[in-house]
């Protein structure tokens, strides 16, 4: 599409697709193949998304590919000890350089004429040296693969295609205070528990996106059998009043979002009713995936404030715009100890019907090896693939993306109207937008929002 | 911690002795034990399923990973789509079979599970055996006219008690490493 009739499109779509004053979304949006074609560029190749952890690739040469849109990139460690992210497409044939999926390589060589590559994308040379097989017409130094803007925080591996756009830290805004109470709160951080789970769900992937967005509502219903066998708490005969932590504090910044649920719910699910003060409870329960050894070292990485946040009500559940998911999440060992799941899904489209669902599982380093077994085997339960939470979800976005086929069912539309509105606590910072109660619609629409602004940027 | 397994941790090579005959009253009892098996879960019979589960179970599913060729035995990471014991297997049956609003499985799937190639070990425990046995399955579900298939190899240790055998250990090591099944809400 011309770049005029693309802004035009996008101009005229936008206002198709969200009624901002209605706060509804066309199902439509679901569906749309030019729009898609258009997200591709505007989402996913603008935003930073998050593709991997440094502890995948340890050593000098490690590489795992991964997913940007529809783009596989080489995530390398390359011999300066940071981790580069290149295009998988070599710039002779546009043949594919990487074919498996991770390994260790000092030397990327394309299969088909042989061009040769280092971890961090620079060019080495085609065969036959003398003979100048890349032509003298471009430089080597512009013939490495296409390299993209790489930000690591917290061990988490991000990119991005937009050179010029907002550093990760702009891009966060707000919200990272709060991120950094999940991914940067010890002194060795976070580990992968091993390579992903990946598997096909056939739904738009917004469909996932916008309810990684503090989606609590959705509990009751959808996850009720787990709500009705106990194993997310709550007594089941006050089961819609009480649980599973339906009244809490939702946050939002730059369409990324978190739960925050208060400690004394979590306390009283797991021990019963007590008279702690916040910092008592904090002290005897410390945040999901935090035991009782790493407490001090997440006591002095904190400030103040966020320790206050982490005593009253800690971050469990959320998403970081556009397309990750994040359960932090207290979980029963198989010891039968309450400890954590600490999970991150990404959402990568395949076409507009279709998302690759990828699954992290994560321990603090510090952890005990015996029980990063167990939060690995608590997560796989709950989450992911087998996950008996999360299996309920993989079974609704291909509804929701099959109605929007129908000419009929593709003018519905999603509705944001259940509205908490900003009501901060007093004692609660002032970063980002804060809804204090029963979770609403709040920050699902700010990820709509957030969408709409991405996409309509350069129109 | 490693991010890999060696998949003679998941075949258990070392584990096998003498092998079963084909057609010899073992091997036909452990196929007839696989066929049973089968058709409790293509008919959602998940207490008859449970029984047959032994209280030391263990039941894997490592995620597939794609190497060059030279590591294609090595091809499993230590994160599993399942990674369950007797307990967590017990939790997932109580879910499916007392409430009433398991949705990932409500409208149900139709299953069929095809169990082939069957191979038969004895062990250093003369109740035991070390199974090797290929596993074919279509799921299908609601109007969908297409189905989801999954191929799989499954290493299985089975006991032998007084009510017949059981399973005490799985690992499934499934051929894609992108699923094309949104979920496992079924079992392997």
């Amino acid at each position: 599409m011309k770049m005029e009739a693309r802004d035009a499109y996008l101009k005229q779509a936008m206002s198709q697709f969200i009624d901002v004053e209605n706060r509804e979304v066309s199902v439509a949006a679901l569906h749309d193949q030019q729009l898609y074609e258009l997200e591709l560029e505007n989402i996913f190749a603008k935003a930073w998304l998050m593709i991997g952890h440094d502890s995948e690739i340890p050593n000098t040469g490690d590489y795992v590919v991964r997913l940007m849109g529809e783009d596989q990139v080489i995530v390398a460690r390359a011999a300066d000890g940071q981790v580069h992210v290149s295009l998988n497409v070599c710039p002779h044939r546009a043949m594919h350089v990487c074919l498996a999926d991770s390994g260790n390589a000092r030397v990327h060589k394309c299969i088909y004429h042989g061009w040769a590559f280092r971890p961090d994308g620079s060019f080495i040379g085609a065969p036959v040296e003398r003979e100048q097989m890349h032509g003298n017409i471009k430089t080597k130094e512009q013939l490495g693969l296409k390299k993209a803007r790489v930000q690591v925080y917290g061990g988490l591996i991000f990119a991005t295609w937009n050179h010029d756009g907002p550093d990760l830290e702009e891009w966060l805004g707000d919200m990272k205070f709060y991120f950094d109470m999940l991914f940067d709160r010890t002194d060795k951080g976070l580990e992968v528990l091993g390579p992903p789970q990946r598997l096909t769900i056939d739904a738009n992937w917004k469909t996932a996106g916008e309810q990684s967005a503090c989606d609590g509502f959705h509990t009751l219903t959808l996850h009720g059998s787990v709500i009705d066998i106990g194993a997310m708490g709550g007594e089941s005969d006050t089961e819609h009043e009480s649980a599973p932590a339906m009244y809490g504090i939702n946050l939002s910044g730059n369409g990324h979002s978190l739960r925050c649920i208060p400690a004394d719910t979590s306390w009283s699910l797991a021990h019963g009713k007590g008279d702690l003060t916040p910092e008592q409870r904090l002290e005897a329960f410390p945040p999901p995936g935090i035991t009782t050894e790493l407490l001090p070292e997440l006591k002095k990485n904190m400030s103040a404030e966020q320790l206050h946040v982490l005593a009253k009500a800690p971050p469990v559940v959320g998403g970081m715009f556009p397309n990750m998911n994040i359960l932090f999440i207290y979980s029963p060992l198989r010891d039968g100890t309450l400890g954590a799941a600490l999970v991150l899904h990404t959402i990568m489209p395949k076409g507009p019907h279709h998302f690759e669902w990828t699954t992290y599982y994560f321990a603090e380093r510090g952890t005990p090896d015996h029980v990063k077994e167990m939060m690995r085997a608590a997560a796989t339960h709950g989450t992911g693939t087998s996950g008996i939470i999360e299996q309920d979800d993989s079974d609704t976005w291909p509804h929701m993306t099959e109605a929007a086929r129908g000419v009929i069912g593709r003018t519905e539309t999603l509705k944001y109207q259940a509205i908490l509105g900003e009501n901060r606590p007093a004692d609660w910072p002032d970063k980002a937008k804060v809804y204090e109660g029963f979770g609403k619609d709040d920050a699902q629409w700010e990820w709509w929002l957030a969408y709409h602004k991405l996409m309509t940027a350069s129109a | 911690m490693s991010l890999t397994v060696a998949i003679q941790t998941l075949t258990r090579e070392d584990e096998r002795r003498e092998e079963v005959p084909y057609g010899s009253p073992v091997y036909n009892s452990v196929v007839g034990f696989l066929i049973k098996e089968a058709r409790f879960l293509d008919h959602r019979q998940f207490k008859q399923w449970g029984d047959i589960l032994a209280e030391d179970l263990e039941y894997k599913a490592p995620v597939r990973i794609t190497r060059r060729v030279q590591g294609f035995d090595d091809e499993f990471g230590t994160i599993g789509h399942f990674d369950d014991d007797y307990n967590s297997m017990m939790v997932r049956l109580t879910r499916l079979t007392t409430t009433s609003n398991a949705w990932s499985e409500d409208p149900a799937s139709r299953t069929r599970r095809f169990v082939t190639n069957v191979s038969v070990w004895e062990t250093e425990n003369p109740d035991e055996y070390e199974v090797l046995n290929y596993l074919f399955l279509t799921r299908n579900r609601a109007e969908s006219k297409d189905y989801k298939q999954l191929s799989a190899e499954r290493y299985d240790r089975l006991r032998m008690t007084a009510n017949g055998f059981q399973l005490a250990r799985r690992s499934i090591l499934v051929d894609q490493v992108v699923l094309g099944m949104p979920n496992f809400a079924i079992f392997l």
